[in-house]
């Protein structure tokens, strides 16, 4: 329990004489994404980070303590809602059917091997996180604005689109780490080599484009255009490291918004534009998708270390072995400063990579992580709560706490 | 162009440059083949006539086109890769050979397709429609929402040439030297196309209309599938092409070199508010003169005056495809059996076969075809110093003498 609080009660003692938003902190960030901080300004951004949230929801720190003693539980939203919930994957999925055919017919190209390429992710297979998120959004906020039973046409566009910009990009990461295995079969790359893969992944990335140019909406291809800007600049930002043990908190934070957050974050607002002329509910759908986004990915480096490779359908330890140092990692680092070098040298030297490893295990890094996904869930849960309730609206609520207790 | 601009800091690193780029320049030296050599040196006087068609036409479009977006420039993810290039000297990774000839001798090859964006747009004017545009503000002719879509163009060009030259890390041999450089290039080329593509579809978005978006984003398709076409054709060790008949050849080629070029020139119309008869116009302008400039640089190796031997050629270009109809396929086959040697292809000795039959003349009448299609699409435009330039470009590819 003490250990479980550390990080609350440090931030106490190093609070800062004036407390600056930290761009990245939940609730607190422009609609326009982030841009990183200087240094000089923030001050260990990340207990900074703590300390506004918990001075500005102490309600939300109280509920995630309680979550974080029993975090197979979840119990918080049971005390919003009366109602007793579906699987949200199952009520998304009601307007999903058909989605991986629908994007394929979005592929329409004429070379056999390039389409069999494009479509090899579109096989049912995925989790169809992004969709479903989407769909879910665009209900709640079309009943939230004119109690409206349905789901736009151009609303479930932009589901197929998110899976769309996910995959291209999902195909180039693959190239770029060199990824051999993901969703438990062989990488674009590893069968038909680098240099299709590439091709295939651009061709995907125009598919969506085109798609999203014919929903005609200018807005929405400007929400959605900050994505891919976002995704090139998560991937450039992942390339460098910071000396700085401070500065690098925030840079995996802006890292991490941008390669994963942003996507959910903008299409979420971009169903919510579709749905709703209210500019407060948009911001409502862009901070839910933002806060339920780096929750997810703040998880995903989680079962990088605790997750064995079968459940997960790609290798563990595929950070550490890439060079890059997550959260887990850098709360580690709090309490072993040897990992500083390792971090530093990106776990190049042999036998760092089991060595960070075993430091990280040792530590609290992955509860301390873990907790951190509660803070951006609970917040996720704040903002979806301002919309008027509908069983989309608390499927969105359940949908947040699946990201914390996932295993895969 | 923002890559090269960022290339132009490292000179040093990168090979020393020349003052005299533009002499460098020539139509043939259009594609960035990492298997095929290009065609340099024209002859001079051909060379020093397409320099001045061009030039002129620059003058024309008001400033000289350097499409530089110095929102791209001064970004950091600029000097991320200019920085991460430098390391990748010494290695053999293809990016840097694109690199250095994006810098070395086709500054203003790149810039065609943005310039003949610039010069149609001229030629069409504004239209009769009082259109409220947003970006009304023109300069020299030119509405400036017209302008970002030349750079556009310019961008997704730049981003697939570097996109193609993208190494399979399961193919290296010992001579491409250690396997974790090629796999760095690899990267940096990924992320330095995609970096490309990103600012081009921000630059889209900002144009706020969602025709030309669609557009260039089907152009950006048909780019892909063009370039992909081309990657697997190159990739045959035996030497023998695919049986491919002039008219698969000439959709492949509008694919991988027309598309972008018409559906930009049709996207400038739609910027104008043209109807649809203009923007077709447009679109057949951009489409013939890129496949008969493509057939133009495809034709350098048959018809130049000095050329080294030994020089290989495109087996995919439209004078062999031509020359392979003519021939029918088993004789075709038969003749690259003979000019095999020791496992090698004998260039000199296929480029004299070729020369022999009827491939070559019938790639130039293909080329003047496709020019004089691009002159009558020109002609529903009104008269005027640009449309001039737009035909004299033309000219200079269609002239073999």
């Amino acid at each position: 329990m003490a250990s479980c609080l550390w990080p609350w009660r440090r931030c106490c003692s190093w609070r800062p004489a004036a407390r600056s938003p930290e761009p990245t902190a939940p609730g607190r960030a422009g609609s326009s994404g982030t841009r990183s901080s200087s240094g000089a300004r923030t001050k260990m951004p990340y207990f900074n980070l703590m300390e506004s949230l918990t001075s500005s929801f102490p309600n939300v720190c109280r509920i995630s303590w309680f979550h974080h003693t029993a975090p197979a539980v979840c119990c918080c939203s049971k005390t919003r809602s009366g109602e007793k919930y579906t699987d949200p994957f199952k009520l998304g999925w009601r307007d999903l059917k058909g989605l991986y055919e629908d994007i394929r017919k979005e592929l329409l190209i004429s070379t056999t091997e390039l389409k069999e390429m494009s479509e090899y992710y579109f096989d049912g297979k995925g989790k169809a996180f992004r969709p479903i998120i989407v769909v879910l959004m665009a209900r709640a906020c079309n009943i939230h604005h004119n109690n409206s039973r349905d789901v736009q046409a151009s609303q479930r566009s932009i589901a197929l689109i998110a899976e769309m910009i996910h995959t291209a990009s999902l195909v180039h990461d693959d190239v770029i780490d060199d990824a051999s295995s993901r969703r438990g079969k062989r990488t674009v790359n590893k069968i038909w080599g680098e240099k299709k893969a590439v091709l295939a992944g651009d061709l995907i990335l125009s598919a969506a484009s085109i798609a999203l140019a014919r929903i005609g909406n200018t807005t929405v291809i400007s929400i959605l255009t900050q994505v891919i800007e976002d995704l090139v600049r998560g991937e450039f930002l992942q390339l460098g490291s910071k000396e700085n043990e401070n500065e690098r908190f925030a840079h995996y934070l802006e890292k991490t918004f941008k390669k994963t957050a942003s996507l959910i974050a903008n299409s979420c607002k971009a169903v919510s534009v579709l749905g709703c002329p209210d500019p407060v509910v948009h911001e409502i759908a862009y901070q839910y998708g933002k806060n339920v986004g780096i929750a997810f990915q703040l998880i995903d480096d989680v079962l990088d270390f605790t997750s064995c490779s079968q459940q997960m359908g790609k290798p563990t330890s595929a950070d550490l072995k890439l060079g890059l140092a997550t959260g887990p990692v850098l709360f580690a680092c709090q309490q072993f400063p040897e990992m500083n070098a390792m971090i530093m040298r990106r776990f190049s030297l042999p036998g760092d990579v089991d060595r960070a490893r075993q430091y990280v295990l040792q530590s609290d890094g992955v509860q301390q992580t873990t907790y951190l996904a509660q803070r951006y869930c609970h917040e996720a849960i704040r903002e979806i709560s301002k919309l008027r309730p509908s069983p989309e609206r608390d499927a969105l609520i359940q949908l947040s706490e699946i990201v914390l207790t996932r295993d895969k | 162009m923002s890559l090269q601009q960022l290339l132009l800091r490292f000179p040093r690193s990168l090979g020393a440059l020349s003052s005299h780029r533009r002499l460098w320049w020539s139509p043939s030296l259009d594609t960035i083949s990492t298997t095929v050599g290009s065609w340099r040196g024209q002859s001079s006087r051909s060379r020093a006539h397409w320099n001045q068609v061009v030039s002129e036409a620059e003058k024309i479009v008001g400033y000289p086109t350097s499409f530089m977006s110095l929102r791209c420039l001064l970004s950091d993810e600029l000097s991320n890769i200019a920085m991460q290039v430098r390391k990748l000297v010494g290695t053999q990774h293809p990016l840097l050979t694109t690199a250095r000839r994006l810098v070395h001798d086709s500054r203003n090859n790149l810039q065609l397709r943005g310039l003949v964006v610039l010069l149609i747009s001229k030629a069409a004017g504004p239209s009769n429609v009082d259109a409220s545009c947003q970006n009304c503000d023109m300069v020299s002719g030119i509405y400036s929402c017209q302008r970002s879509l030349a750079e556009i163009t310019e961008l997704i060009h730049t981003a697939l040439l570097v996109h193609r030259g993208i190494v399979n890390l399961n193919e290296l041999q010992s001579s491409d030297g250690p396997r974790k450089d090629m796999q760095f290039g690899n990267k940096i080329a990924i992320l330095s196309g995609d970096f490309l593509l990103a600012n081009a579809c921000n630059g889209l978005a900002l144009l706020q209309n969602t025709k030309v978006v669609e557009l260039l984003a089907s152009a950006l398709m048909d780019l892909v599938q063009g370039v992909y076409h081309e990657n697997s054709i190159s990739a045959k060790e035996n030497h023998i092409t695919d049986d491919i008949g002039i008219s698969i050849w000439k959709e492949q080629t509008f694919l991988s070199h027309g598309a972008l070029l018409a559906k930009s020139c049709q996207a400038a119309m739609e910027l104008a508010k043209h109807n649809a008869e203009v923007q077709d116009m447009a679109f057949q302008y951009g489409k013939h003169m890129a496949m008969s400039h493509k057939i133009n640089s495809d034709l350098q190796p048959f018809i130049k005056e000095k050329i080294s031997d030994s020089m290989a050629f495109n087996l995919n270009s439209a004078p062999v495809v031509l020359h392979q109809e003519f021939l029918g396929r088993d004789l075709w086959i038969k003749q690259i059996g003979e000019a095999q040697e020791k496992g090698r292809l004998d260039y000199a000795k296929l480029r004299e076969t070729i020369k022999a039959g009827k491939g070559v003349t019938s790639a130039i009448d293909l080329c003047r075809c496709h020019g004089n299609k691009a002159l009558e699409a020109l002609e529903s435009f009104p008269p005027s110093e640009a449309r001039s330039a737009l035909e004299n470009i033309v000219f200079a590819v269609t002239r073999f003498s």
